[in-house]
């Protein structure tokens, strides 16, 4: 589910079936020669959550991307989002990003990092299948930690 | 020369009334083909949506069909691209919806290894079975929706969604 009200409604009573979270994490970088690639991170990031959440809609709820400067201190992040979902009833989190810097911090579990594919010359329907192939990848995961926990 | 020549009020008449006619003519002319062009569409397949799967490939067997339309979402038009399990029963095409009943994830044909002849959604284990009857005992509460479907020149053409009709 998206990160919207109107599907918020069907959370809220769904609560027991769409028990996993998953948090995009993007970096910015607003520097001249940064800026391109930082974009195209982007585009690609929320690409690939949107086909997941397309495919796990009943099952996970997708949240907006969080979005900090190139500076921004990982591990403070990393504790403010572990403690806000922490009241949540999520059984599972998942936090998807292309920032090689998390994978540093150790208390953050279910961190997948993806290396970010330059999809933007890319025609649709190539595109397509290079993101369905990036899916293919991730989905696994997903149903690994479910039928490991349940 | 005889006696029926014709004299000059009558020429002039004539040309105004044929001059008028044809004035008159073009002007209502289009105005009727705009009243009637209504009538005159074509409908088939004016809804149905043409994808780049062969007919002749399509067997027994689901196998997933992609089509991409243009959705306008307020003042957002953004391309959707949707798939659908297509089939042949016979020689009927029949074309299901992907998407579950229970939560609306995306169910895969024999996605589950011990089920090889049913719809599989990863989500809750929910299964369907080939002509989209839900399993009792499993999350979903109703069959998958079903997709209006075409031969279009050999080519699979997937229109609007409906219930499912085979159950």
């Amino acid at each position: 589910m998206h990160f919207i009200s109107k599907e918020m409604d069907q959370y809220l009573n769904q609560q027991d079936y769409v028990d996993t979270a998953v948090v995009p994490l993007l970096q910015l970088d607003l520097s001249a020669n940064g800026m391109k690639p930082s974009a195209g991170a982007s585009e690609y990031l929320q690409t690939l959550t949107a086909l997941l959440e397309k495919q796990f809609k009943g099952r996970i709820l997708l949240l907006p991307p969080v979005s900090y400067a190139k500076i921004a201190n990982r591990q403070r992040i990393a504790d403010e989002l572990t403690e806000e979902l922490q009241q949540t009833k999520f059984k599972h989190v998942f936090y998807l990003t292309t920032d090689s810097e998390w994978r540093t911090i150790d208390s953050m579990k279910n961190v997948l990092w993806l290396p970010a594919i330059p999809i933007e010359d890319m025609d649709q329907s190539f595109k397509k299948s290079v993101m369905e192939d990036q899916l293919r990848q991730v989905l696994p995961l997903f149903t690994k930690e479910w039928s490991h926990h349940s | 020369m005889s006696n029926n020549r014709v004299s000059r009020r009558q020429f002039l008449g004539y040309t105004l009334t044929g001059v008028g006619g044809f004035m008159a003519a073009g002007m209502l002319m289009p105005m009727v083909r705009f009243a009637v062009d209504p009538i005159l569409q074509q409908h088939e397949g004016g809804d149905f949506v043409l994808t780049d799967q062969a007919v002749a490939d399509i067997t027994e067997e689901p196998v997933r069909v992609d089509f991409s339309f243009e959705q306008t979402d307020a003042w957002y038009v953004s391309e959707v691209t949707n798939s659908a399990w297509v089939y042949k029963e016979g020689d009927k095409l029949i074309a299901l919806s992907p998407v579950c009943k229970h939560l609306g994830c995306t169910v895969n044909w024999a996605g589950d290894p011990e089920q090889p002849t049913q719809f599989f959604c990863p989500c809750h284990a929910g299964r369907y079975e080939k002509n989209g009857q839900n399993i009792p005992g499993t999350p979903p509460l109703g069959p998958l929706d079903e997709y209006e479907v075409q031969d279009q020149d050999g080519f699979v053409a997937i229109g609007a969604v409906r219930d499912n009709t085979l159950v």
